[in-house]
């Protein structure tokens, strides 16, 4: 039995009809058309399903989405502004981060809540923040360089 | 469209009356929903499929963490993991607890988990349960009818058997504060990554006396190793109300080993057990001293 809800998406308001046992990660990408959030191990472990609600990372995948109704919900698609990417997606092209892409939504998002919360971390803590967000390619060093220098890139007032 | 999950019926209540109205009105077709770490999973896997689904992360009473010296620390059932390891409080005066909330799976798991789903999950490994059980914690819990305070080392029976009744909802997590001179800790390793499956955890309080380093109290919470979490009583005895030393340590540690019955690996997590009791009891001394 659908119920509409109000969703707030990367700034945007919207009224969906919505079945209960949808997931976050459904309405965003089925509804939404929102792909970049990614369902991959569906259990919690590996984080391509990572969102921001409320600038929390959050498993989308073990999410239902009448529980996100209200909140800010920050996808992929929410950090650049228009065509200007934001840092961390600047820093990770420049570092060569990114190979197949199916983790990036979900690193880019746990490093920009980390780097939210704390804009001056040491490579430990960036590795710890995004522990929960697995690379089957890249081997992680080119993420962590790219988040420790959109770290710097930001704190410079770069954009 | 096909979705991951069985339809059920979504039910939002805003007070703590109104959910245990809700679990005695649906009885066993009703599960609690908080974080849904461990809910969706089992839910995802079809080990259950509940027809009502009440979700009680809208209860704004139900989310704190308040500590006065006299009263001891209380922590409402919603808190999370992220908020119990990160919280100043718990860090300073309970710092086991920080450490164990702060191990629980990965940083978005933690941001999501409540420490009330996690007691109830009421699983063999489950990380902030030894310190639970060294604080001597005791559960809140709340029916329609009724409410009672259960010590936490009576909460477990069997793996993922609490003594949660139908209809009832843990509420809050009651804890004292420790005796003057004492220090804790929370030592762990995991299969084979850091982000992994506990195999040994241990949690030590102890407490000193404050002439001549005579261990008035020590307590030692296992988890991983038996059916349930639970305290290794006879490992404590080894040292309680003797003046600690690096021989009664082993031997503590020995008898701790010997009192755990781990199901597989056994040989080699009773071995770690010995390891990371000596550890743990060593750091604590360490801290108090």
């Amino acid at each position: 039995m659908k119920q509409i809800a109000s969703f707030i998406v990367n700034g945007k308001a919207y009224e969906l009809a919505i079945e209960p046992h949808m997931l976050l990660v459904e309405v965003l990408r089925d509804e939404l058309g929102l792909t970049g959030t990614k369902h991959s191990c569906g259990i919690g472990h590996c984080g391509a399903c990572t969102v921001l609600i409320d600038g929390t990372p959050t498993l989308s995948c073990l999410t239902p989405a009448l529980t996100a109704k209200g909140k800010n919900v920050t996808t992929i698609e929410g950090l650049a502004e228009g065509t200007t990417l934001h840092p961390i997606q600047k820093a990770f092209i420049d570092f060569g981060a990114i190979q197949c892409g199916y983790c990036t939504p979900g690193m880019i998002l746990s490093a920009k809540a980390q780097l939210d919360k704390n804009p001056n971390p040491t490579r430990e803590q960036v590795k710890q923040a995004l522990s929960g967000n697995l690379c089957r390619c890249t081997g992680y060093v080119k993420i962590v360089d790219a988040v420790l220098a959109a770290a710097e890139t930001i704190k410079k007032g770069g954009k | 469209m096909s979705r991951l999950l069985k339809p059920f019926e979504y039910l939002e209540p805003e007070t703590v009356e109104e959910a245990v109205q809700l679990l005695s009105k649906y009885g066993d077709k009703a599960k609690v929903l908080a974080g849904g770490t461990d809910l969706l999973i089992s839910m995802k896997k079809r080990k259950i499929s509940p027809q009502y689904v009440v979700y009680i992360k809208s209860i704004p009473e139900l989310d704190y963490i308040q500590y006065s010296q006299e009263a001891g620390l209380k922590i409402g059932a919603l808190a999370t993991h992220s908020t119990i390891a990160d919280s100043p409080i718990i860090k300073d005066k309970f710092e086991l607890l920080a450490t164990a909330c702060g191990k629980v799976g990965t940083p978005q798991v933690r941001n999501m988990g409540t420490i009330g789903g996690n007691i109830c999950e009421g699983g063999p490994s489950q990380d902030t349960i030894p310190s639970l059980l060294v604080l001597e914690a005791k559960l809140k819990l709340i029916s329609l009818h009724s409410e009672r305070i259960v010590p936490i080392d009576e909460f477990f029976i069997a793996p993922f058997k609490t003594a949660l009744q139908e209809a009832e909802l843990l509420t809050e997590i009651q804890i004292p504060t420790p005796a003057p001179r004492s220090a804790g800790c929370y030592k762990w390793f995991t299969k084979t990554v850091r982000v992994d499956e506990t195999l040994v955890g241990v949690a030590v309080l102890m407490s000193l006396d404050s002439t001549d380093g005579i261990c008035s109290d020590l307590k030692i919470g296992l988890c991983s190793v038996a059916p349930t979490p639970f305290r290794a009583r006879r490992a404590e005895e080894v040292l309680r109300g003797k003046k600690v030393d690096n021989t009664l340590i082993e031997q503590a540690a020995q008898v701790a080993a010997e009192e755990a019955k781990p199901r597989s690996r056994a040989d080699y997590r009773r071995r770690m057990t010995k390891v990371l009791v000596t550890e743990a009891v060593n750091e604590t001394w360490r801290k108090i001293r």
